[in-house]
């Protein structure tokens, strides 16, 4: 496979999408109320089904690695769990019981719960309801203000983030009696009952945190706003954070993930994923883009039709190509291949209806902000 | 016309007012205090001035600026002495003056040009519109967009 593996399934932008455990399969949203199934075992991805149960936008899907359920939300105020019967998806209906459109999903490490992020200023935390035989939630509500737009879960199934418009990031404990075993102490803290609040963080300079991440260890959250900041949280057991922010001179970043340990990737309205690094936990710094940006080759126009078009439009160059390989915002990255310390390929979905997959390459990071002009 | 006409969150008794959103931009000082700081700074850059020393009093006329309600005052006179400081440059040692500041000040700097573009009755526009195309080569659009996002305003 050549990298970056660009894949243009739509010309309507990809609100959310999600590949299988084994990455045969992927599942996207092409800005309308269907979930389409692609096979992508072959180099041309095809449909081979589609999930069409919920009656507006679908926000967020995450399929489960291991046990290949796939959970989706919609801003219709619901989230199903599909399950493959017999070659055929099934969907069961998830009790959110929020009165606002739901915003993003995923699966916890262990698979046995989700969280769905919504816009009624509350995270539902579902799990199953084997009594009654559907997915019940509880929520999360205090003291979030605002919708929340993102969430990501610690690795010990319990601990989750979330990015919210209320221009915070915060750490919950997300504990189930009867689903979760008492967890280990974390540097988020010992005792963790339903809805603690570990850590609460904001850059200072407002703005809605689009993205929330967790590190590989779970140590540290990194966090990015429409400040066009990137921002990474180390908790103190004094109580007393330390945010690191690195403003950036780029527009805003709407997704982030660790590589590992030491280096962030973000991407967003640039069109470009960026590498942010550090070698010491405290000089966290931009590095560059991970597009190459190539200048495309002028294909060679006769004489005429430069004319032409000079004559029509003033000017002798009408190309409003980015350099970009994907030509609009980019809504949603996910590590795609390697490990959660070590991601070696990763994906990126966009408004301009691309599904890029890319291998994490730090050595050939363009410096030049430049480039990534018009 | 809109799809609901009516104000639905009228009816929402924990609403997230723009109140509360704005409690958290401030510093805790009485106005009289911030107004007195202001003063003390503006005699400070005029010195600075006077002596003939502008990058000094550029990076002095940024630092700690006035952020909050019911300060206008203070603000007011603030954004006068930060464009008295701007006047005195060339065009010519305008990117050399952009580069000697870090990102904060650089920051600090784009709120300036926002908020004195925004009375042009006040302050030569055409100015301003070298400083900000300057600034936007070194401070790139992610400045501009933290000058809209950030609650602390300073006009």
């Amino acid at each position: 496979m050549s990298s970056p593996d660009v894949h243009e399934l739509t010309l309507k932008p990809i609100t959310a999408h999600s590949f299988n455990g084994d990455r045969t399969k992927l599942a996207v949203c092409p800005n309308d109320t269907n979930v389409d199934i692609y096979n992508t075992s072959s180099s041309n991805w095809t449909v081979e089904a589609t999930l069409k149960d919920h009656d507006k936008i679908v926000t967020g899907i995450d399929i489960a690695p291991n046990s290949n359920r796939i959970v989706t939300c919609s801003q219709d105020r619901n989230a199903y769990v599909w399950t493959q019967e017999n070659g055929v998806w099934k969907p069961a209906l998830v009790l959110l019981r929020i009165n606002r459109a739901a915003t993003f999903v995923r699966w916890s490490p262990n698979e046995d719960k989700f969280a769905v992020a919504s816009g009624a200023r509350a995270i539902s935390v579902c799990y199953f309801d084997e009594d009654n035989d559907w997915w019940g939630s509880k929520h999360i509500k205090k003291p979030i203000r605002s919708t929340v737009l993102s969430i990501d879960w610690h690795p010990n199934n319990v601990l989750l983030a979330s990015g919210s418009a209320d221009m915070k990031a915060r750490v919950f404990s997300a504990f189930i009696k009867g689903v979760d075993k008492k967890p280990t102490p974390t540097v988020w803290g010992d005792k963790l009952p339903f809805n603690t609040v570990c850590g609460e963080f904001q850059s200072g300079r407002g703005g809605w945190v689009h993205t929330v991440a967790f590190s590989p260890s779970g140590d540290v959250l990194a966090f990015a706003g429409h400040d066009s900041c990137i921002n990474v949280a180390y908790p103190n057991a004094d109580g007393n954070p330390t945010v690191i922010t690195v403003a950036t001179p780029s527009l805003p970043y709407l997704s982030l993930f660790w590589a590992n340990e030491h280096q962030i990737v973000a991407a967003g309205h640039d069109c470009a994923p960026v590498l942010f690094e550090t070698s010491n936990n405290q000089d966290w710094h931009y590095t560059g883009s991970l597009d190459e940006n190539k200048k495309k080759v002028s294909t060679a126009t006769s004489v005429l039709s430069r004319f032409k078009t000079m004559d029509s439009r003033g000017s002798s160059d009408n190309d409003t190509d980015l350099n970009t390989i994907h030509q609009n915002t980019i809504l949603e990255m996910r590590p795609y291949a390697g490990t959660r310390d070590n991601v070696t390929q990763f994906s990126t979905a966009g408004v301009d209806g691309k599904i890029v997959v890319w291998d994490f390459d730090p050595s050939r990071v363009v410096k030049d902000m430049s480039a990534l002009r018009l | 016309m809109a799809f609901r006409r009516i104000d639905i969150d009228q009816y929402d008794e924990d609403i997230y007012t723009e109140e509360e959103i704005l409690i958290d931009a401030e510093s805790g000082r009485s106005a009289q205090e911030i107004e007195s700081l202001v003063d003390a700074r503006a005699t400070d850059v005029r010195n600075l001035l006077t002596r003939g020393n502008i990058n000094d009093a550029l990076t002095k006329s940024l630092e700690d600026p006035p952020y909050g309600r019911q300060l206008e005052n203070a603000k007011a006179k603030n954004i006068k002495t930060v464009i008295d400081v701007l006047n005195q440059f060339r065009s010519t040692d305008i990117p050399t003056a952009i580069k000697g500041l870090d990102v904060v000040q650089q920051d600090v700097l784009m709120k300036y040009l926002y908020a004195a573009l925004s009375k042009p009755e006040q302050f030569n526009s055409g100015m301003l519109l070298s400083w900000h195309e300057k600034l936007t080569e070194v401070a790139g659009t992610g400045s501009i967009v933290r000058v809209m996002t950030d609650k602390r305003t300073v006009f």
